[in-house]
This record gives C-alpha cells, structure tokens and sequence, in this order.
C-alpha cells in the first residue's frame, strides 16, 4: 500500500515539473519604515519636514495597509509635532509595485479619529525601496518621498 | 509598648549593691586628656546649669554653646542644624550627637526629650580624626547620670500655656539608673483652615543606663534611649503682599516616631593598655505626613515613612597611663544601616490641574487638542531600600613637653551606600477631543544607584600653656559630611517621565521635551571642611573663659538646588565651595551665691561658588545662618530660712539672617528673654517660669514651595509652673 501512494506522489511530480512555465506573480507587499521628506503646500509655499520616518503596514490579506508619519509638522508654527496613522488605504499590487490609493479618510492621531485633517485624495507607490505619495490633510497638499 | 519595655527592664535590675559600684570611669568624649587640654573650643553645660535654663532638648543649647543654631520649626524629624556657618535642611548633619558616647546616626532622631542628663560637651570645629564622618561642625556628647553618681531619685511636673504638661521621673536602682518623661501641648499655632492648633505634641522617652565592673579589670555598661512621640508640626504661615499670614493649609501635617538605641561598652584596663570596645544598635521607625503646598489649596501630599535598622561597633586603644608625656590612641570603627523607606508624592485635584495639566497644555497648541486627567489623585509612588556603610580606622597621639602640648592625628574613612528604588507612578488620561474615553498610563522606574567615597582626614594641633589657669592654642583638621542619595528628586523625576511617556504615548513630541534628571543623578559626594583654628582658655576657680577665631574652607559643599526642567524639585549636590570666618567667646564666673554666663559668636559665611542652575550666588552670604548668636545668662541663690531663692534670667539672640541665596529676605537680630523663679527646699523645689516673655516676633525658617513664599514663627510668650520632689 505504501508503495503505491509513493508512485501515485512521484507520477504526480512528473507532471507538474513538465507542465508550461508559471506566470510572474504580484508583490507581497511587506512592512517597511521608509525615511524621506514629507512636503506640506502652506500658504502657497512648499514646507518640507526632512527626516520623517513613515512606516507602511499592510493588512494580513494585503488588500489594505495604513500609513504612519512620525512626527510631522503641518505648518511652520507648530510647537509640536504629532505621530499621524492613515488607515483604510486600499493596496493593489503588480509586479513591479505596489499601488496605495484612498478616496477619503479619518487619520489617527493623539489616541482616536482626528477628523480635522482628514485625508482626501491619496495616491502613492511602492516601487522597489522608494515609497511615495501625496495626498491632502484637510486644507493641506502633502507629499512624500523616501526610501527605506 | 513602652510600659511593656519599662517592666521588663526593671525586671532585670541588679538588687542594689553598693559595693560593686565604682565611679564612671567611661566619658563620653574620646580624647585622651581632659577638656581643658583638649586644643578646640569646648563648651560644658552641666545638669544644674541644664536644670536651671530648663533645657531638655538638644536643640534648645542653641545659643548657649556660641555658633550653635538649631532652629525649632516643622517637626522633629527637622533638626537642622547650623554651625560655625555649616549645615544644611537635608540630608546628614554638619555636627555630631552622641549619647553616653555612641553616636546618633540617624538626625531624624536628634530632637528628644532627656531627663537625668549629667552634662552637654560641645567640641566646635571638625572633629573628623576622632568621631568621623558628620562631625565636620563639631560633636555634642550628651552623658547621663551615671549609678556612680549616686543621684537622687526625683519627680517633677510642669503645666504651662497651651496646656503644655512635662511630667518625668529619674531614679537609680542599684546599679541603674532609669529614667523617663512625658511631655504634652495642645499646639502654639493655630491652623486658620482647620481651626485647630497644628503643632500639638505628645512625647515619651526613657533612658536607662547600667554599669558594673565584673571584676578590677573590666568595666561593662549599657545605654538605652528610646522615644515614642505623635505631633502635629509645619507651622508655615504664606508671606503675601508683604504680610505673613497665619497658617491655612487642609491637608493633613503630622509626624509619629519610634526610636531605640542601645549601646553596651566593654572597657578592659591592663597595666599598660586601656581597651573600650563597643556597640551599639538603633532602629528608627517613623512616619511623617505633609501638605507640600501648605495652602488651603488641594495641590500636593507628601508621605515619608520610614524604618531603618543600623548598628555601629568601635574598637580603642590607649595608653593606661593618663600622665605619660606620649598619650596615644587607635581605633577602628565600623557602621552599617539599612533604612526601607516609602516617599509618595499624591498630586490633588488643583495639583493636577496647575502643576501638570497647565504646564503640559500650554505646549499644546489648543486647536490640536488639550490633555485631560479626570482623576482626583496622581500617586506617585517611590519606594526605597537604602544601605550604608563606613569603616574607619584611626590614630591619634597627644606629646606634651612642658608647657608644650602636640596633638597629630590621622582618620581613613571608607565609605558606601547602595539605594534599590522602585517607583510608580499611574493616572487615567484624555486627549481631548481624539480620545472618547480615558486611558490608562503607568510608568514603573526601578533600579539601583551606588556610591563609594574615601576620605583622609588629618588634624595637628598645639596647645601651649602659659599659666597653670591659661592656655593658648591652635589647630588645622579636616571634617566631611557622608554622601548620599537624592529620595525626594524621585517625585519630580517620575512626574517627567509620566508626562514625557504619555506625550509619546499620544504620539505628541515637543519641540522643548521635559529634561530631568534620573536616577544616576541622585548620587551626591561627600562634603569636606577645612579648619584653621587659633583661641585661648582660662580655667581659674570660679572663672572660666575661651576665645577662639577660625577660618573655615568647604569644599564640594552639599547645596540644594534646581535641577533643569524641574517643577517642584530641589536635589542636594555638590555644587559649591564657601568659607565661614567667625569667632567665639564664651565666659562663665559664679562668684558666690551669684551665676553669670555668656556665649557669644560672630560667623560670616559666604558661598565662594554657587550656580543652582539658575542663579550665580558666589559672594552671597550662606542662607538660614545667623551672624551672630548671643546668650546672657544672670542668676542669684538666696537663702531665705530653710529655702533657697533661686532667681535666673536669660537673653538670647540671634541673626541677623538672610533667608535665601540671594540675600533679599533679611530678618534683623533679635533677643528673646527666658526667665525662672524657684524656691528650693531640701526635698521639693517650685518655680515658674517663662520663655520668650519679650513675645518677640521672631522666624525661625523661610522656603518658597511652588512659587510661593512661607516662614514659620518663633514661639510666643509661654509661662510655665512646676516642681520637683526627690526622694
């Protein structure tokens, strides 16, 4: 009995490894913490945060990830900076990049929802080790640039 | 407890035998020769002298002994002490106290109430190469009745204003003698907010003391003190305006304390060697509670509590031959103390609201967003084992050649201590309006911090004999006061990090973060003093007098100061250097019926050095201690029949003060008049009395908590009457 379903496995074998050549699969995407320059549109003028550590996480299906900017300042007169997760951004991967995309948006920040710059128009790619995007935080167009 | 304590030890009294009874061969001080050859200014005040001025605690020979102030204020556990420009609020004495020649480690323990005293010896100036470390200012020896000296047994009972009640008694059974007192008051300063009288005390102590040669060759005695006392305290009234207001603060003010020590000495005499060895053991168990803001504000608590087990044993050696023209003495001593203490800090509902809140939203832009705590109580909780030790060895040789006396000596001290904290503190916050509910944050801080210090301290002195009745002398010798560990920085550094966390916790970092210090910090070194002292003693019958000048260089001073980013804080560090000059007299004549005595002292101490992180203070006169200190003291005996009357006035004065580090807040000298009255029959003696009957309205004490400024008031007039029966 046990030689028959050896034969059965090794046959079963054969011919997978004669079947045609698979086609490229998507990429998986993975956590990453990209390091880069987030660009707020203030007044008309480009302010740019240097340095700014933004972590991407997908979720455990990779069909949605959030976006985690590390104390980002949105206007020069702040005297603080905050920790800002963007969540529900839909992923679509191919097989060169991974596409982040998300109509609308609640970000979190300081412990829950903060509706007051709430993100509208996001678009963005992971392409190799560089993460980008832009997007708006309420009033504010905002970029990014990095890698990992 | 203490009743439980008394039984048992009468229980064990040896039935009189007279016969084995040989006189107190065991001083109190070390020295090899008398007190009048010793080459540092020393002052005596023997029982009757204590009887007469009614002194019954350590901290009223203020005065009396020049330079020596001890300020009555807060509670007992704050005995601080200043002499010769030296001390500080925290943290280890500048001067030594030792009882029956064990000395007193803890200065939580200082101020007591003793009965059956023999007498109080103050040896000024640093007395590093004989008794250590913490005696850079001086050492009291205080020595009680010895069986030998065959007192009397008594009782005595004293009412006075505010109710105040000292009851005690003292009596020798055979080779004992036991004594204990009581002492009561209502309280002298009324707490505006309450209603009632903040500082009333209730004390016990009791003493007892046991000799007994066991046979020509060793003497064995034991000592134990013990002291049970509750009390009210921290009278501080808040300067507003210019004008000090009574006091008005509605958290509780209390302090409750246990302490024992006890302390046997083996003295074994040879034909050539004179061997002391002893030991003692001291346990202090205390509790002290305090409204840190002392306003009728709920702003913040403090809770000290604490229970420490130490023991000491010491090991000398000296020649048995006391006229011998070489007189030298080694010795080794060893110490170790453990003390459990447990130190929150409770932020109340204005507390939170001003001191953390407000401080941390005013970062926050408000359209972010504010912080919020909806507790009633921000525990901060600081939780401390702390072990100390010191060994020591150390000799000293005295050469008199005729008229010519040379004293050297040398003391190696080592010492170390190693403090466990383990801290918390814990709060329910809101950032509002992200958060929808509140949200739990606790940030834990354990470690541990060590210390070591080696201290060389040497003394050489001459002393030079120009009459039988007068001697000159002059002396060089280093004292140092032990390093420690910062307990009360812990609150703040815990309220930086709590703050700082929960920040990061929102994901909120400011561009100024809260800097603190942290435990690695808490560490202070030990304080040295160098001091070059000349004066002048005549000892002739009924006249006695001493002159004395010095000049006093403090290094690594232990000062209290600010640390960066502190709210609240203050830490001990060694962050300066000062020199005192000063000089001091004291003389002291009873020709016939008629007594007088007089101390008087002049100090100007100055810090060299002193940046507390915001101020530069160098050149300013060293706050809390007086230029000078005054006391005059008359007293006539005359006999009236089978009566004495004994009339005794005394003047005491002192400042004038500066009460802060910049000199601005100035109190002038002031003098205070204590008298008393008695008639004194063979048995029974009744008097009245009174202390400060001038009411002068002195301050005994300055701070600043949280911005505000508070002093504490000397006593008012108080009128005392008693008796005293012996039998």
């Amino acid at each position: 009995m046990k030689i028959k379903h050896l034969f059965a496995a090794a046959l079963a074998l054969i011919i997978a490894g004669c079947g045609k050549p698979e086609a490229e699969t998507p990429i998986i995407p993975e956590e990453s913490d990209y390091i880069g320059t987030v660009t707020v549109i203030y007044q008309g003028a480009p302010f740019d945060n240097e340095n700014i550590k933004v972590n991407f996480t997908p979720s455990d299906d990779a069909k949605t990830g959030s976006l985690t900017l590390h104390q980002i300042r949105f206007v020069p007169q702040m005297p603080v900076t905050i920790d800002v997760t963007i969540p529900d951004i839909t992923l679509q991967s191919t097989t060169d990049k991974v596409v982040l995309s998300c109509e609308r948006t609640i970000p979190l920040a300081m412990g829950g929802e903060y509706p007051r710059y709430t993100v509208t128009d996001l678009h963005g790619e992971i392409v190799g080790n560089e993460l980008s995007f832009s997007l708006n935080f309420g009033d504010y167009p905002t970029s990014f640039k990095g890698v990992k | 407890m203490l009743a439980v304590l008394f039984i048992s030890l009468l229980s064990v009294v040896s039935p009189v035998r007279d016969t084995l009874l040989v006189p107190a061969t065991v001083t109190a001080l070390k020295e090899t020769v008398s007190p009048d050859k010793i080459a540092s200014p020393v002052s005596i005040i023997r029982n009757t002298g204590l009887q007469r001025s009614s002194t019954y605690r350590p901290l009223m020979l203020s005065g009396m002994v020049p330079g020596l102030y001890i300020p009555e204020y807060g509670a007992s556990l704050t005995s601080t002490i200043y002499l010769r420009g030296l001390g500080s609020r925290m943290e280890n004495p500048v001067m030594g106290l030792y009882l029956d020649g064990f000395p007193v480690l803890d200065k939580n323990t200082f101020d007591f109430d003793w009965s059956g005293i023999r007498s109080a010896t103050m040896l000024r100036g640093p007395q590093g190469t004989l008794y250590g470390r913490n005696s850079m200012g001086g050492v009291l020896s205080l020595q009680s009745l010895s069986p030998s000296d065959r007192p009397e047994s008594s009782v005595y009972l004293e009412y006075g204003s505010s109710s105040s009640l000292r009851t005690g008694i003292v009596s020798a059974i055979g080779n004992s003698v036991i004594s204990a007192s009581y002492r009561h008051s209502n309280g002298f300063f009324l707490n505006g907010f309450k209603g009632e009288y903040c500082d009333p005390y209730d004390g016990l102590s009791a003493h007892w003391k046991w000799e007994r040669p066991l046979n020509e060759k060793i003497h064995l005695s034991n000592s134990l003190w013990t002291s049970l006392s509750k009390e009210g305290g921290f009278a501080y009234g808040q300067l507003k305006d210019g004008v000090l207001h009574p006091v008005s603060y509605n958290d509780e003010g209390s302090y409750k304390r246990f302490s024992l020590m006890n302390g046997v000495n083996a003295r074994w005499f040879s034909e050539a060697i004179v061997a002391d060895a002893s030991a003692s053991i001291q346990l202090l168990s205390d509790n002290m509670r305090m409204d840190q803001d002392y306003t009728s504000d709920s702003v913040f608590t403090l809770q000290q509590r604490q229970m420490s087990c130490a023991g000491t044993m010491e090991f000398r050696l000296k020649r048995a031959d006391s006229r011998a023209a070489w007189q030298p003495q080694t010795g080794v001593f060893a110490l170790y103390k453990l003390n459990h203490m447990f130190a929150p800090v409770t932020f109340k509902q204005d507390g939170i609201q001003r001191l953390i809140l407000d401080n941390a939203n005013s970062h926050i832009p408000s359209e972010i967003g504010y912080l919020s705590i909806a507790d009633s109580e921000f525990p901060v909780d600081s939780d401390f084992l702390i072990g100390g030790w010191n060994i020591a060895l150390f000799h000293e040789s005295v050469f008199t050649s005729g008229r010519w006396q040379f004293t050297g000596g040398l003391r190696l001290d080592c010492e170390g201590g190693r403090m466990d904290y383990d801290c918390l503190a814990s709060l329910n916050y809101r950032f509002v309006p992200t958060m929808g509910s509140d949200k739990r944050f606790s940030v834990p801080y354990k470690g541990f911090a060590v210390h070591n210090a080696v201290e060389l301290l040497p003394k050489l002195s001459v002393l030079y004999r120009t009459s039988k009745s007068v001697s000159l002398y002059t002396t060089i010798s280093k004292g140092y006061r032990a390093g420690g560990f910062n307990t009360q920085i812990f609150s703040d550094i815990l309220q930086n990090m709590t703050m700082n966390g929960l920040m990061k916790d929102l994901g909120v970092y400011l561009d100024r973060p809260i800097v603190s210090v942290s435990a690695d910090d808490t560490e202070y070194a030990p304080e040295s003093a160098w001091n070059f002292e000349a004066g002048s003693r005549i000892r002739r019958d009924d006249f006695r007098a001493e002159l004395s000048a010095y000049y006093i260089a403090v290094r690594n001073q232990q000062l209290t100061v600010f640390p960066p980013g502190m709210s609240t804080g203050r830490m001990m560090t060694n962050a300066g250097l000062s020199r005192s000059l000063g000089a001091e007299a004291e003389l002291e004549w009873t020709p016939g019926d008629f007594r007088t005595r007089a101390a008087w002292s002049w100090c100007d101490a100055r810090f060299m050095r002193y940046n507390d992180g915001n101020n530069d203070y160098g050149g300013c006169r060293i706050p809390y201690v007086p230029q000078y200190t005054l006391h005059l003291s008359a007293g006539h005996s005359l006999k009236l029949g089978r009566c004495v009357l004994e009339t005794d006035a005394f003047l005491h004065g002192e400042g004038p003060f500066w009460w802060n580090e910049t000199n601005t807040v100035y109190e002038p000298f002031r003098l205070r008049l204590d008298s008393r009255i008695a008639l004194v029959f063979d048995k029974v003696e009744i008097y009245i009395r009174g202390e400060n009957l001038t009411d002068t309205p002195g301050r005994s004490f300055y701070f600043k908590s949280i911005g505000n400024e508070f002093f504490a008031r000397i006593k008012p007039r108080t009128l005392f009457a008693g008796t005293s029966i012996k039998f």
